[in-house]
């Protein structure tokens, strides 16, 4: 080295050496004190419930300590705390034994949502604006209480109107004795996927008033007419468990799987045969197996009891049924029904499920009492391979006011309701347009909403009450499928709130104490979990046989391991012989759109990842790719070939799909796993408003459908809309599974 | 005479980085867009040497004096024998015996006022790896192993704040693995 050089360098080097000492702050945010005391890098393992389906499967939370950034006193910061990391099944639990699906694996996205409502909120503009202030707890809840002050006492000012998801366990107790003190209250429990029709055909057949436990397990034989039991009805999890024993836990049996649905789904893609029907015709086919079954003498027409009784013409043997007669209808050949009877008939245990689309026109209920007398005549009601009742579930009348009904009556202007409350429910986007929600919306003068998200009805809130998410919170649940044992689940929070938020039930109370007279007195419990621990004690007191040794240590065991159950299978809950209920009139489907102009049937249906559009917001399940088709982060229409051809669509093609009520645009997806006479697209996209990853993502198929509700229910029909399609220019259609130049041709050219 | 230029250059080179004393600035973020790039080629430079400025505690807390008076080191490093992390513990920790010990003193007079303010303290890191050595250095095995806290940290009896007596290279930590048999496969450590 020169010595000229060597001196440079050590000139600058000295001139350096003084600006070093001047630290390398790790992170420019405070550190909060930590409310917690935690061994760092030492995961433990804590029992939670998922809420993001009606299934209630039971969750184990991984826990380990890190750092939040979350604002406390208005300052922004770092807190060590113990945060959820991982959500797995529990073993223990007797609906999911340990496992998950998907929804429930990206439930730990709710926790940790970048936009999720940190504090109460306001309204600081017009409505539906999206302009919030911050407020205080304290100012919150005094706003909620004078307005419901004002519903209270003798001549109240109006009445007030609660529109919640279908809820069960201490919340469904908390909210009924709260709307209970409200004069003319309406109490909705709404989802769009509900199984209003199902409970409805059960207690007509079987004196239950609920959806049925499938002991898919130890069958022979299934015949599912459109249930998506894999993948996204009733109890998946249990009952994918359940299929998976079916056809590999018993050396040498297999039974056998038959699926009929005009689409291929995901359950029916496991299917030893998958037969696509007529749109409306699954009752008639239910029946047409009967007729054989009766005709050939396989079993007396009387085995089906009372729930053939409610079928006309059964103890006739059904002459109209014969598959010669309702073959053209329902679309399938009269050979292969009989087939598919006989087979049925001859390998005992066989049970038959109805769900999904099949319940959904305006024959529904029809349908679903066919398949209950279907499933008597097998002999599979109550017994191993068929289907149960669960046990210990609260008795059948919950049904409630419908959704439809109380927005006629605030629409009509013959309503009093001066509040709506919102919990885990999103009528603007979960119920048809032609139901009118938004003008019946602006009619209310006060909403308040509790979610943990601005979603597109909670952008119409004057008052934001952010609940905790699921993780953070106490939890019970009284799952009513997926398990022949006594299941009452309860779950402490797994960790401390993130944010400045409150469960709901709690907020309630708060609100109810406040208020006072008749409304704090139907309401005794300070808390949600002093209201849980009280039913568990009394539970403890109710039972005959007990584990613990006092109602102490039973709440300790219960909380420690994610709830109570019974040991054994509890006694198949008794099928009652009365069920009530008149049958429907109407046997046939009625379709709202003619055939000349409306020429395709329309089928909405449940994604396994974004179920009924509530999940929307979670990026884990808008990339996972839809199982069948692999599409994913948008919406897409199914189109057979035949079909496409001859509307010249192509794969990918935007389309736009017009039915009597509106239409939309989405792209086209061609595939052979559909009639030619059905266009299918899927359920939980096309938010207004609903967080940065489902705002203004794809299109909201239930936006366009008929107002048309199942004949003898409340429940929408909601494959009861036809339309027509054409296609309009070129789509944006996401295929995990294929080169993206199949879908965007402009990309070829890269 | 090689080795000699190669040691001057190190110190060197030491010397002639620009200092990393506005830290942010060199690492901000160029976008939203998370890569585990350098800013700068400096950066690159002092992270592949494990070249780090010398920590500024927030309190002057003297290890001397306390391990002078008899403490143990896991009377506050609690975590050391039961899992990955030392821990340093939280001002609530400190506070159980300087709410009454020594509180005329101006450096527990700021424990307090962090405290009072509902802080924890900002200690800045001492020891630890650069990210890309994708090291999980697990202190319980360690410990149980019998290794003494000195071994690593060297004599803690004659520091105030602790510093980096000791330079964790990979060296020093093979060298000690094969003296006493334990494992030296990449993946004990490198996971």
């Amino acid at each position: 080295m020169e010595r000229r050089d060597f001196l440079k360098i050590s000139a600058v080097a000295g001139a350096t050496a003084a600006l070093e000492g001047c630290g390398n702050p790790d992170h420019q945010l405070i550190r909060f004190v930590p409310e917690e005391d935690m061994l760092p890098g030492v995961a433990t393992w804590k029992p939670s419930i998922c809420t993001l389906c009606p299934a209630g499967c039971g969750l184990l939370v991984r826990v380990m300590q890190g750092e939040a950034e979350v604002v406390r006193n208005g300052q922004l910061g770092l807190l060590k705390m113990g945060l959820a990391k991982k959500l797995e099944g529990n073993p223990a639990h007797p609906v999911n034994q340990g496992k998950l699906c998907p929804r429930g694996q990206a439930g730990l996205q709710v926790t940790y949502h970048p936009d999720r409502v940190k504090t109460p909120l306001a309204r600081n503009g017009p409505r539906g604006s999206g302009q919030f202030r911050e407020v205080s707890w304290d100012d919150a809840i005094k706003q909620l209480a004078s307005q419901l002050s004002d519903l209270q006492g003798a001549k109240p000012d109006g009445t007030l109107a609660l529109v919640t998801s279908p809820l069960r366990g201490q919340r469904k107790a908390i909210v009924n004795a709260f709307a209970a003190s409200f004069k003319n209250a309406a109490l909705v429990e709404f989802a769009f996927f509900d199984d209003g029709v199902i409970r409805a055909a059960n207690a007509a057949s079987f004196g239950h008033a609920m959806p049925p436990t499938v002991d898919l397990g130890q069958s022979n034989y299934v015949i599912s007419f459109g249930a998506d039991f894999l993948g996204t009805w009733n109890s998946p999890v249990a009952q994918s468990l359940a299929f998976g024993h079916m056809r590999k836990g018993r050396p040498g049996q297999r039974g056998k799987f038959v699926h009929f649905e005009p689409r291929i789904s995901q359950t029916a893609a496991s299917a030893d045969e998958w037969i696509p029907v007529q749109p409306g015709a699954e009752g008639a086919l239910a029946l047409a197996i009967a007729h054989v079954i009766i005709a050939e003498k396989l079993r007396p027409a009387a085995a089906a009891g009372h729930a053939g009784s409610l079928i006309e013409s059964w103890s006739q043997g059904l002459p109209d049924y014969a598959p010669e007669k309702v073959s053209a209808q329902v679309g399938v050949k009269p050979e292969k029904i009989a087939r598919i009877a006989r087979e049925a008939a001859a390998h005992d245990p066989a049970v038959a499920v109805i769900a999904g689309a099949a319940t959904a026109h305006t024959n529904g209920l029809f349908s679903a009492l066919a398949v209950n007398a279907l499933n008597a005549l097998l002999g599979s009601v109550g017994k191993p391979g068929g289907i149960v009742f669960a046990p210990g579930s609260p008795a059948a009348k919950d049904a409630g006011a419908s959704l439809q009904t109380l927005i006629s009556r605030i629409s009509s202007g013959s309503s009093s309701v001066k509040s709506l409350l919102l919990y885990n429910a999103n009528p603007l986007f979960a119920a048809p347009a032609a139901w009118g929600v938004r003008a019946a919306l602006d009619k209310v003068p006060f909403i308040a909403s509790f979610g943990s998200f601005i979603d597109d009805t909670s952008a119409q809130a004057d008052l934001i009450l952010p609940d905790h998410s699921p993780l953070e919170s106490w939890l019970d649940d009284v799952p009513i499928s997926g398990s022949a044992k006594t299941v009452v689940s309860v779950a402490p929070p797994a960790m401390n709130p993130l944010h400045d938020t409150r469960a709901m039930a709690d907020v309630l109370l708060d609100a109810a104490h406040q208020v006072g007279g008749d409304l704090a007195k139907a309401l005794p419990w300070k808390t949600y979990d002093e209201a849980i621990q009280a039913e568990f004690t009394a539970l403890y007191k109710s039972q005959a046989s007990r584990s613990a040794k006092d109602a102490d240590e039973f709440w300790t065991n219960a909380k420690d391991q994610g709830g109570w159950w019974s040991a054994e299978e509890s006694k198949a809950a008794s099928i009652g012989v009365s069920g009530s209920g008149a049958a429907p009139k109407n046997a046939a489907p009625q379709f709202d759109g003619g055939t000349d102009q409306y020429p395709f049937h329309f089928l909405p249906f449940a994604s396994q990842l974004l179920y009924d559009g509530s999940l929307a917001h979670l990026p884990w399940l808008q990339e996972t790719p839809d199982p069948l088709s692999t599409a994913m982060w948008g919406s897409w229409v199914e189109i057979n070939p035949a079909t496409a051809a001859k509307l010249m669509i192509k794969q990918g093609d935007l389309v736009q799909v017009t039915s009597p009520h509106g239409s939309l645009e989405a792209p086209a997806l061609i595939t052979p796993g559909i009639a030619p006479d059905v266009i299918a697209m899927p359920v939980g996209q096309g938010h207004e408003n609903f967080t940065r990853y489902a705002t203004g993502r794809g299109a909201n198929p239930i936006s366009i459908l008929s107002p048309a509700l199942v004949e003898g229910t409340g429940s929408l029909a909601w494959a009861s809309t036809r339309v027509k399609v054409q296609a309009v220019g070129r789509g944006k259609l996401i295929l995990f599974g294929g080169s993206l130049s199949e879908a965007s041709p402009e990309l070829k050219h890269r | 005479m090689a080795v000699g230029v190669v040691v001057l250059g190190l110190a060197v080179l030491q010397k002639v980085l620009p200092a990393q004393g506005t830290a942010p600035a060199s690492q901000a973020p160029a976008s939203d867009v998370f890569t585990p790039e350098h800013r700068t080629v400096s950066d690159s430079i002092r992270e592949f040497f494990g070249m780090r400025p010398k920590p500024v505690q927030p309190i002057a807390y003297t290890h001397k004096v306390h391990l002078g008076n008899g403490m143990q080191c896991t009377d506050c490093h609690v975590g050391v024998d039961t899992g990955p992390d030392a821990r340093i513990p939280s001002v609530n920790f400190c506070m159980t015996c300087h709410q009454v010990i020594a509180t005329d003193k101006p450096e527990i007079q700021k424990l307090a006022a962090y405290r009072a303010r509902g802080e924890d303290i900002p200690w800045q890191r001492v020891y630890g790896f650069e990210p890309s050595a994708h090291v999980k250095f697990n202190h319980a095995p360690h410990i149980r192993a019998g290794v003494d806290c000195s071994a690593c940290h060297g004599d803690m009896k004659q520091q105030t704040v602790a510093e980096r007596k000791v330079d964790h290279t990979m060296g020093f930590c093979i060298s000690c693995h094969r003296q006493k048999n334990a494992s030296v496969d990449c993946i004990t450590c490198h996971f």
